[in-house]
């Protein structure tokens, strides 16, 4: 019986175990395998195969069935999910329905979700911004949250390993609110754009630029690409149905295959994580208790370190769910922060324009970007009544539109003569920080259960004042540049959208110098737990303006190879 | 299903209370269902369905390219109706379809349907206007069911035509016959316009 017993848990034990398998997990995956470990990875949902298992992403559009619309009712049964611009009728199988994993909105709170295999990395925007050095040491700056316990140099050698594999197109601007990366050839800008970025020059001398975004889309593959079964990006833009090209990065097409293949990963797909494993005598962390999705019962699996990088919220969860006596209030939670001072990005406000320009030309192919005005608020000091900035999105495209009236012939010949628009449209959207407080947090609800009796999350998370002043300044400032670039026709919109639509929550398990004031260290590890490793958005100390992934993936790289080092030196 | 027997349902379901926010969004999911069950699936008759495909071919003819019947456009329709809609369109779609019926549309010579099809769009003028201008007050939940049973649906020539375009210039011969279709540009670049030039779909 006990020789049973011990054969048993010896085929369920591992080096590492790594929970989640999206962007970070699938980091964390290919790092941990890479460097020899023999590899749990714990996805919650189902296997999406790189090509295979994109059922969408060769059709045509004849052959979707309602042409890309949502049948009657799937809106009205999925109120969260279908506000997200990616889901429709070819992307609709990536997405969590509303009512398949139900959570409590204290405060409105859009919570999008991709659980299977690569999570989230099939369906992301793809910008790839690095954070500068103005954005580790924000909050120590000027006097929010608590300081980042590393800054730009820690992580600039991790950006650049991150870079070269996954894949980053980008211009070399020379900014330092936002450095340059490991850039294959940028995409390029059109005429209107370029336009706005030789205005933006003009007029703010070098204070505003506006360049091309950077971006996870392979414009020239190089050896370590095509090593990956990767290849160059068509410009489809068919991006969220799965990139069959491996266009662009994701855990599927690129660190996924890339761990299995050094026959150390070992994937198990159906597995709902309820907890972490904490081993009173041994002081450590010892293991994952599962519940397999299919046979609902709850199973465990033991490894010397995990990863925990199940997505910002899910982790603040299974955490705050890991409890022994030791830990009551949830895993490494000693300062009774886990689940406080989450934050978002507040992508509420817009602004569209037309531009009388170039109209001799227009453009031919498409672009899976666009252009990108970095921070220029609160940057080298504090100039407002609000803490921080936003940085911008910035495109312009030619319309073309048809006489539809009428019907037969005319009608028909009508449709084969559009007339270009007599200007070019043009807008940007907002992406702005906001400032992690201890009243915006998420908790386990005590009565509420999901599908799989593990505690419901409750979600309370909402805007401030700073970020209506934020949104108002940033409607002040782009009207300016617009104006001063001498676009017509300007209208602002503030579409009051909730929060978490933005698809950034960030924080929860925050790093920090201070065990007493955050959950990681500069190693993304847990003050108490030290086998615990924490390098998704949850353990975002500040929210930056940039798109957040790139940074998980260099935190993930470089707590991995830690990992791996201390577990040599038997620190682990 | 009735609405509170379908809550009671998903309930056990999801095995245990539910929250007031989970309670809306699965109010508003039983509604959908609700509004399936207003909502029953378009019973056409054979004269019917030749309506649909005589009119759409009206809309969209066979010239020297393919028309609206040779792309499968009056079955697309009558698909789209069924899974797209919802009951004031249902009702809107039907009500369309009666009077060609009743003005023996399909006995008509050509002159005498293109001055049906004239008439129907200068009513359909006014018909927008009553559609526009129609108020939709969101009450609780038990007021959709109620709205749907008298809301004005998107007028019947507007869904003809609409549809009609749609499923004509997706379709594989309608877009082909029509434009460049270019899946995989492989670029963006600037373009200097050229006169005649097919109009390009990606």
């Amino acid at each position: 019986m006990t020789n049973l017993n011990i054969s048993a848990i010896k085929s369920r034990t591992y080096d590492a175990i790594v929970i989640g398998s999206g962007i970070s997990g699938g980091w964390a995956a290919k790092e941990l395998t890479g460097k020899g470990l023999k590899t749990l990875v714990l996805e919650r949902g189902r296997e999406v195969k790189h090509v295979v298992d994109y059922p969408t992403a060769q059709l045509h559009p004849w052959e979707l069935e309602h042409r890309g619309q949502l049948k009657a009712g799937v809106a009205e049964a999925n109120p969260v999910v279908s506000k997200c611009y990616a889901f429709g009728e070819a992307t609709e199988q990536f997405f969590v329905k509303d009512a398949e994993h139900p959570y409590i909105q204290e405060k409105p709170f859009d919570w999008i979700r991709g659980y299977q295999m690569g999570g989230k990395s099939l369906l992301w925007a793809r910008q790839t911004q690095r954070w500068s050095e103005f954005d580790f040491e924000g909050p120590a700056r000027d006097g929010f949250a608590v300081d980042w316990p590393i800054r730009y140099a820690d992580i600039a050698p991790w950006y650049s390993y991150v870079e070269k594999f996954a894949g980053i197109s980008g211009n070399r601007d020379g900014l330092p609110q936002l450095p340059d990366g490991e850039f294959l050839p940028p995409h390029e800008m059109n005429c209107a754009e370029q336009h706005f970025s030789q205005s933006m020059a003009k007029e703010y001398g070098g204070a505003r630029p506006m360049i091309i975004g950077r971006c996870a889309h392979i414009t020239q593959p190089q050896p370590i690409h095509l090593e990956q079964g990767r290849s160059k990006c068509a410009h489809r833009t068919l991006c969220e149905r799965g990139c069959p090209l491996g266009g662009y990065f994701s855990s599927n097409a690129s660190t996924l295959p890339w761990a299995a293949k050094t026959g150390k990963m070992t994937f198990r797909p159906d597995s709902v994580v309820h907890s972490i494993i904490y081993d009173e005598k041994k002081q450590k962390a010892t293991g994952v208790r599962i519940i397999d999705s299919n046979t609902k019962q709850m199973e465990e699996y033991y490894a010397k370190i995990i990863f925990v990088n199940a997505a910002a919220l899910n982790t603040n969860l299974i955490l705050l769910n890991s409890t022994s006596n030791r830990f009551p209030n949830g895993l490494g939670n000693d300062s009774g922060l886990l689940g406080k001072y989450v934050a978002f990005h507040n992508y509420r406000a817009g602004i569209n324009a037309t531009y009388e320009g170039h109209l001799d030309k227009t453009t031919d192919g498409r672009r899976p970007n666009s252009g990108y005005i970095p921070r220029f608020r609160n940057l080298l000091k504090q100039e407002t009544d609000f803490l921080r900035g936003y940085a911008s999105g910035f495109g312009a495209n030619r319309g073309q539109r048809e006489d539809r009236n009428g019907w037969g012939e005319d009608l028909k010949t009508g449709i084969l003569k559009p007339k270009l628009d007599d200007f070019w449209s043009v807008g940007s959207h907002m992406m702005g920080e906001t400032i992690p407080k201890e009243s915006n947090f998420v908790a386990l609800d005590k009565d509420q259960r999901d599908p799989w009796g593990i505690p419901q999350l409750r979600i309370s998370v909402d805007y401030d004042d700073n970020d209506v002043k934020m949104t108002k300044d940033f409607f002040e400032q782009l009207t300016e540049m617009y104006t001063k670039a001498g676009f017509k026709n300007i209208r602002t919109y503030d579409s009051n959208r909730t929060p978490g639509l933005d698809i950034h929550e960030m924080g929860g398990v925050r790093m920090g110098k201070d065990p007493k004031t955050s959950l990681l260290n500069a190693w993304n590890q847990l003050h108490h737990c030290k086998n615990v490793f924490v390098t998704d958005g949850a353990s975002m100390t500040s929210t930056s303006t940039q798109n957040p992934s790139l940074t998980y993936m260099a935190l993930t790289a470089r707590a991995a190879d830690y990992a791996v080092k201390e577990m040599k030196k038997k620190n682990l | 299903m009735h609405r509170r027997e379908a809550l009671a349902k998903v309930s056990l379901l999801l095995g245990g209370a539910l929250s007031g926010p989970t309670l809306m969004a699965l109010g508003r999911w039983d509604n959908a269902a609700a509004g399936a069950t207003l909502r029953d699936k378009l019973n056409l008759s054979a004269q019917q369905k030749q309506i649909i495909a005589e009119v759409a071919e009206m809309i969209i003819p066979r010239t020297d390219t393919v028309g609206a019947k040779d792309v499968g456009v009056p079955a697309f329709i009558e698909m789209m109706i069924n899974d797209c809609y919802y009951s004031p369109e249902h009702r809107s779609f039907m009500a369309g379809l009666t009077e060609l019926e009743g003005l023996k549309f399909l006995q008509m010579s050509a002159a005498q349907k293109t001055d049906a099809l004239k008439q129907i769009e200068q009513k359909t003028k006014e018909q927008m206007k009553a559609y526009n201008a129609q108020t939709i007050k969101f009450g609780d939940n038990q007021d959709l069911e109620a709205m749907n049973a008298v809301k004005l649906g998107l007028p019947f020539w507007r869904l003809m035509k609409e549809l009609t375009l749609l499923g004509y210039y997706t379709s594989e011969g309608g877009m082909k016959a029509s434009f460049e279709y270019v899946p995989s540009p492989g670029k963006l670049e600037l373009t200097k316009l050229k006169p005649g030039q097919k109009t390009i779909v990606y």
